[in-house]
């Protein structure tokens, strides 16, 4: 990888992030755009589920559905997800072929997460990989990721949380049942954020720009600013459209 | 014959949750879904070892699952896990 294509953060509802990020992963395994990293937000706030995971088993739909909530299956496995306007995702395309990303999964979410992992310590947070795909601080997870190999390409995306709405936490089934049993406590022991490591609140910007020198360094790579190709805009909307389908939501 | 519809549900070592669901008549298979928050490469693969599932009894379950998960990476899973929990739902 020389040269790497970074899309700065947007925000945008579930199914277009998804869409997005799935036609930016064909255009990359086609060989028609280059590496990409892009980074973005959720508005509305979404849930996610993993490819393999029943929509009805985790996430409160009804919860969702009073508060504006997206809902959202994603084409790679993993768990649900709760996405609020205090996190940061990113979305990492390479070809399958290239040779900074090793061909096994585990090292290869070990290899990807390791740049966020040097931000996070950049920015004063004593983070850690921990396999199979989170990052920790504390022993408290930070981030998570979850990828994928289609379309000739390694697609990984994930999420860095600088903060937290627990209000919302309510809209993820599993969660609420752990939250019933340990109270919200249970939550804060497990899952943490950059706010609270840190003591203060940490942008959207600040996280991104230590994303990318940290990319810069660990890959060896040019950075381009960039914007998604027309190829990849026009491919968009109809595979948001799919992932709208209530097909797809309810596939498992 | 009576449809019958088993679930087993397990927490497997690396902290996923997998969950196989069986419906089966007269002991054969007519569908079989794993789900949970693990990965499978490709993801379509495990989407075949279900296809290839039906119709088997518990006795053809593990030679059907070890044929089926070939050229499938299972990650957070692993291939021993499908056929116990499988084989579970039909005893």
């Amino acid at each position: 990888m020389d040269r790497l294509r970074v899309i700065s953060f947007s925000a945008h509802d579930a199914a277009s992030n998804m869409a997005l990020d799935e036609a930016i992963a064909k255009a990359v395994g086609a060989g028609a755009s280059p590496p990409t990293l892009r980074l973005y937000g959720w508005d509305p706030p979404a849930v996610s589920i993993g490819y393999f995971q029943e929509v009805e088993g985790e996430v409160d739909m009804d919860f969702c559905e009073a508060n504006g909530i997206g809902v959202v299956r994603r084409l790679t496995g993993g768990g649900a997800v709760l996405h609020t306007r205090g996190e940061l995702t990113y979305s990492l395309a390479v070809s399958d072929r290239d040779p900074a990303v090793p061909q096994d999964v585990q090292g290869s979410y070990m290899k990807i997460c390791a740049p966020f992992v040097s931000a996070l310590r950049e920015l004063g947070a004593p983070a850690c990989f921990r396999p199979i795909n989170d990052i920790e601080v504390g022993g408290r997870k930070v981030s998570g990721s979850a990828q994928t190999r289609r379309f000739g390409a390694v697609l990984q995306h994930g999420t860095i949380l600088l903060d937290i709405d627990e209000r919302l936490l309510c809209a993820l089934r599993a969660k609420m049942e752990k939250l019933r049993e340990r109270g919200i406590t249970g939550h804060a022991q497990r899952v943490t954020t950059l706010r609270r490591e840190l003591g203060r609140r940490v942008s959207h910007g600040e996280l991104s720009r230590a994303v990318k020198r940290q990319f810069k360094e660990q890959f060896g790579c040019k950075l381009d600013a960039g914007r998604p190709t027309s190829g990849e805009l026009c491919s968009a909307p109809s595979l948001a459209e799919r992932y709208r389908s209530v097909e797809w939501l309810f596939r498992r | 014959m009576l449809m019958v519809e088993r679930s087993v549900s397990r927490k497997v070592k690396g902290g996923k949750l997998v969950k196989v669901t069986v419906r089966s008549e007269g002991g054969r298979i007519a569908e079989v879904r794993i789900t949970g928050d693990f990965f499978a490469h490709p993801e379509e693969g495990l989407e075949q070892v279900e296809r290839e599932l039906r119709g088997a009894t518990v006795s053809e379950v593990r030679k059907t699952v070890e044929s089926a998960t070939g050229g499938v990476t299972l990650v957070g899973l692993k291939r021993e896990d499908i056929i116990e929990m499988v084989e579970e739902c039909l005893e």
